[in-house]
């Protein structure tokens, strides 16, 4: 099984699934329920490094979701919208931490020291121990290592564009910038995780 | 002459991520595959990055932790559930 989000041109079928799900069909309704809280839980995971924040973003998907299809107005802007929505919440979620470092953390590293060494930090609470060895299976380490070395602008370009499969025009919906703009720090982005890469 | 060959390798890796995402005509296409034909060093940064992107899109298509997945669908039937109308 894929990741069915991950694919060029996944928008129209998105949008056949909001249709369907405000129609009222249970099974569509659920499956885009399902998408939605995968991409809150990729999101969070890749481009903001907070795991301990994946499961409240994943909820906030999930009702949010729901109510955008009652009231649905344009099913094709929905993966947009999705991303965009999944974006806010992690920086909601991050708000309300208040006096925690703001330095990103991620699932096995991130916790920075006196003398600048990245250690290992406790997730234990937040995210489940044994939710930690599948997660190492699902990312290499090296990759995700590696993503971590680019600057959250452009981490969050990458994963919009590589991973999720989003189109440039809904990479720049979500980002707030220009289609070209998005081009010129993807292929900055990729020159970097590649030297990145190249390093781990 | 090896000036020329700098700038003439600039332009190229300025094009590399349009000519990776298909976005460059057959004329642009030819032009970086014979650049990269008489300079390794370009030829090694396409690779390189076709690679990165390859890697990037395969992690892509992995499915999420089981774990995290039976969460997900426990919430979705909780929602459901609490939102199906009364039948009485």
């Amino acid at each position: 099984m894929v990741n069915p989000s991950a694919r060029e041109g996944a928008g129209p079928v998105y949008a056949e699934l909001v249709r369907e799900a405000a129609g009222g069909d249970r099974d569509a309704m659920e499956r885009l329920l399902m998408r939605a809280q995968e991409v809150a839980y990729r999101f969070s995971l890749l481009v903001c490094g907070h795991p301990q924040d994946a499961e409240d973003v994943m909820q906030d998907a999930l009702l949010k979701t729901y109510r955008y299809v009652s009231r649905i107005k344009e099913p094709e802007a929905f993966r947009t919208w999705l991303y965009t929505t999944v974006q806010n919440a992690c920086r909601m979620k991050r708000r309300r931490h208040v006096g925690e470092p703001s330095h990103q953390i991620s699932i096995e590293q991130g916790a920075t020291s006196g003398d600048g060494e990245a250690g290992p930090v406790e997730v234990e609470g937040h995210t489940r121990p044994a939710d930690q060895l599948v997660m190492d299976a699902w990312l290499s380490g090296r990759l995700r290592q590696a993503l971590r070395a680019l600057p959250p602008s452009y981490r969050m370009i990458v994963v919009l564009r590589e991973m999720e499969g989003l189109s440039t025009r809904e990479v720049a919906g979500v980002a707030g910038i220009s289609e070209a703009n998005v081009k010129t720090r993807l292929h900055r982005a990729r020159v970097m995780l590649r030297q990145a890469l190249e390093g781990v | 002459m090896s000036q020329d060959v700098n700038v003439e390798c600039s332009a190229m890796l300025a094009g590399i991520s349009a000519y990776l995402d298909g976005d460059l005509d057959a004329t642009e296409c030819q032009a970086i595959e014979r650049h990269c034909r008489d300079c390794p060093r370009c030829a090694a940064v396409v690779e390189g990055l076709r690679e990165t992107i390859g890697l990037c899109r395969e992690a892509g298509s992995t499915p999420l932790p089981e774990p995290v997945r039976q969460r997900a669908r426990a919430s979705i039937e909780r929602l459901l559930a609490s939102e199906k109308p009364s039948e009485t």
